[in-house]
């Protein structure tokens, strides 16, 4: 089979070039988000005394039993203090990290599976399904005491049967990426109309599904936060897998069959997986907005379009994007508490154009 | 090849339709290991459902598709992958992707689950770049590569998956003939060492006539003709399928015949064509007989000349428009063989054209074979009045001449003139404009 005259020999495999110095700026990037992270916040809390408070609880009590030892805080500010940055401020954290990180995910697959660049999480109705469950919430009052977890709930049980309604267009013959994406938007408008509908009855709801509608992230505890990542961790992982077959998917869906990708199968397959791994997000923090549709680019500008790094890469550079648009929220507003897809949109567009026309005259790039 | 090697494609009254309309109808193919099959027929006769058929892309109505003995819709398509190779008409891609990696696309239906490619499939990849002279590219975005050589990377890959079957659609669409001749002789070496077959969707027929063993022949979804390019081509075939007039040749070295297409048999020169009326014969030489022959030609009518001498001018153009002529060896004069080959010719024709050519002793024989047919079947001298310093048997020609329009000959300037007449005498006229 295709024998040459002379046999070449392959090139030893070199890292691409400048690959390197993006991973290392993006893994320094990320550690200082962490790092900075629980500085901020609507409390203002010395940072020597938020930095020891991680400290005795990362090290079991080991160091620091008295964060504020040296200080003029009294022992139960100091509780107080401790209480604020272990309990609400770390899953806080962690929280935008794996919704960030859900959204990056879902958003690279989605782009892959639709082969188009402007594709993101909420694309296939996702976020309409969601937010129309926790409209349900808001409008009829759902009156019980574990408030807290009927919101997700219900939510998270609209975003999922939107996307089975996607998943069963999906399954059938006719199925072609147009279909469904059409199909998608079409679910979409359906949706809002209920949305809509829902609110004229009852209006008092509405400002509170305007709220839902651009996302906070301030509802994290360590639970939840066990949810999120603990779902971002499985299903990310599965759509990472399954990068080889998006790789083949961008030569169109004949091309991958005929060299060996079931596309009807595997389309399904990173359907279930990021409408899954977005209804887990929108459950908890509402629809955060362009994240999802973001992070795949950037990963694109760094590291060139190979789906198997794409769909981590977006992942992770979600997470630190969701968790720097946190961080900035609280460095120009500190007291007030203001939705964070205010600023993932506010702060990310200029930047995301930036990028776009920096990068332009360089590389012909694909996608975009 | 042989008869005995079990078909590894066998297509039996295969009917596909779309929508109800029929795209394939009652359609039988066989091929077998190391045959290099040529699928033609005009746009839409069904060429690209047929592949896409038995690449398991559109199911069949009817009948049934076979790949390596076993149906291809009971395949799964990771089996598939590794029977059928498959090079597309056109592809799209957004992604620039490194060219060695899209080639190692090829080698998805080999891996394991979560496995990467190993260093034989890269290998295999980087000896096919270099089979289809694109190693120094090998780094290169797909995106940087131009519409020749994205054609070549798309084989490349087309090789490396290994498949017993090759299927290409159009596969020379984008190249320039070096690597239109290239492309075909590597597909055919394929095909040759023994294991591969192949079946190739070509618009092109001479390149067809030339790489194939066989050319399957499809038109309006159903097979018209299947068999090697000798039995299958033919002007007739052409007209009939194409709506092309156009003659057949010999290529004279390799034996190949090879088509030359002279205009679409709707949009003639005249209106509809008079295929195949006549024949008309043309008596010419030294270059007179030139215009008049391609006139006739073109237009569509079947055209013989006579006597010419070999390599003379008008020779040399009735045997590239595929006129049948009687032949004389070069200066001497015309002999009694090619007097009698040339009466036999000038016996058939409906209609006589006389080119204005220049008479002496070695050629007045065809002017005073004339004297014979005159009269009864229409002589037309073409461009004769007024011609100065063109008889060089001593007023015998020009006597023969006078004679001629005595009894019936008729005078007209130019060949669009001689067609008129052609219209106006024969019984199956081309419509004047």
């Amino acid at each position: 089979m295709a024998t040459g005259p002379a046999e070449p020999r392959p090139p030893a495999r070199r890292p691409r070039r400048g690959r390197l110095a993006p991973i290392l700026g993006l893994a320094g990037l990320l550690a200082l988000a962490l790092l900075f992270s629980p500085l901020l916040g609507n409390v203002a809390i010395p940072p020597e005394v938020v930095l020891r408070i991680l400290a005795r609880h990362l090290t079991g009590g080991a160091v620091f039993s008295n964060p504020c030892a040296g200080t003029s805080i009294s022992p139960t500010l100091c509780t107080a203090y401790d209480e604020i940055v272990w309990e609400a401020r770390l899953p806080e954290i962690l929280l935008a990290l794996g919704a960030g990180a859900a959204l990056g995910a879902s958003g690279a697959s989605l782009q892959g599976v639709f082969r188009n660049p402007l594709a993101d999480p909420f694309l296939l109705g996702i976020s309409s399904g969601g937010t129309v469950g926790a409209a349900f919430v808001f409008v009829f009052q759902v009156d019980v005491p574990q408030e807290d977890l009927v919101l997700p709930l219900f939510a998270f049980v609209g975003a999922v049967a939107t996307g089975l309604v996607i998943l069963a267009a999906a399954r059938s013959r006719f199925g072609s990426v147009e279909t469904l994406l059409l199909t998608g938007v079409a679910l979409s408008s359906f949706l809002s109309s209920w949305l809509s509908l829902l609110l004229l009855l009852n209006p008092t709801g509405s400002l509170q599904v305007d709220f839902w509608l651009l996302g906070n992230i301030g509802g994290g505890t360590w639970a939840i936060d066990g949810i999120v990542l603990g779902t971002v961790l499985i299903t990310g992982t599965l759509l990472a897998l399954l990068g080889r077959e998006l790789n083949l998917l961008q030569l169109g869906t004949d091309v991958a069959q005929s060299l060996g990708v079931d596309a009807r199968r595997v389309r399904m397959q990173l359907i279930l997986l990021t409408a899954l791994t977005t209804a887990v997000a929108v459950a908890f923090t509402g629809v955060i907005g362009f994240v999802g549709l973001v992070s795949p680019h950037i990963v694109r500008r760094l590291f060139g379009t190979d789906y198997r790094v794409v769909v981590p890469g977006s992942a992770v550079v979600g997470g630190a994007f969701l968790l720097g648009a946190r961080d900035l929220s609280l460095w120009v507003l500190p007291t007030s508490v203001l939705p964070i897809g205010i600023f993932t949109a506010f702060a990310g567009a200029p930047f995301f154009v930036y990028l776009l026309y920096r990068r332009r005259a360089a590389a012909p790039m694909g996608a975009l | 090849m042989s008869a005995a090697d079990p078909p590894s494609l066998r297509v039996a009254r295969l009917t596909v339709r779309f929508g109800g309309r029929p795209a394939l109808v009652g359609v039988d193919l066989i091929a077998r290991p190391g045959e290099f099959v040529a699928l033609a027929g005009p746009n839409g006769s069904g060429k690209t459902t047929l592949l896409r058929t038995l690449l398991g892309f559109v199911p069949a109505d009817e009948g049934t598709v076979e790949v390596g003995g076993s149906p291809v819709a009971s395949l799964a398509v990771r089996e598939r992958a590794r029977r059928l190779a498959w090079v597309p008409q056109e592809e799209t891609t957004r992604d620039d992707v490194p060219l060695i990696d899209y080639v190692l696309f090829g080698r998805y239906a080999h891996l394991g689950a979560l496995e990467g490619p190993t260093a034989d499939d890269r290998a295999q990849a980087e000896r096919a770049l270099v089979s289809v002279g694109l190693a120094d590219r090998r780094a290169d975005g797909v995106l940087a590569l131009s519409g020749g050589e994205r054609q070549r990377a798309v084989l490349a890959r087309a090789l490396v998956q290994g498949a017993p079957i090759l299927l290409l659609d159009e596969p020379t669409a984008h190249l320039d003939i070096g690597h239109q001749l290239d492309l075909l002789a590597r597909v055919r070496a394929l095909a040759r060492a023994g294991t591969v077959t192949v079946l190739a969707a070509l618009h092109d027929l001479n390149l067809a006539a030339r790489f194939a063993d066989r050319i399957v022949v499809l038109s309006r979804g159903r097979k018209v003709a299947d068999g090697p390019p000798r039995a299958v081509l033919s002007a007739e075939l052409l007209a009939r399928v194409w709506g092309v007039v156009g003659a057949v040749r010999e290529e004279p070295r390799s034996g190949v015949p090879y088509l030359i297409p002279f205009r679409p048999a709707s949009v003639g020169g005249d209106g509809p064509a008079p295929l195949g009326v006549g024949p008309v014969h043309v008596v010419g030489g030294g270059g007179a007989a030139s215009p008049v022959l391609r006139t006739l030609v073109d237009a569509g009518y079947r055209v013989t000349a006579g006597v010419l001498h070999l390599m003379d001018t008008d020779q040399e153009t009735a045997q590239e428009l595929g006129v049948p002529t009687a032949v004389e060896l070069p200066f001497v004069p015309i002999g009694d063989e090619a007097r009698t080959r040339g009466r036999t010719l000038l016996g058939a024709a409906r209609l006589v054209a006389v080119a204005p050519f220049p008479v002496g002793p070695s050629n007045l024989a065809n002017l005073e074979e004339l004297s014979e047919v005159v009269g009864r079947v229409p002589v037309v001298l073409v461009g004769w009045r007024n011609r100065a310093a063109w008889d060089f048997s001593d007023g015998a020609a020009t006597e023969l001449v006078r004679r001629l329009r005595e009894r019936g000959a008729v005078d007209v300037d130019t060949p669009e003139q001689l067609l008129a007449r052609c219209a106006a005498f024969l019984a199956a006229p081309p419509v004047a404009p």
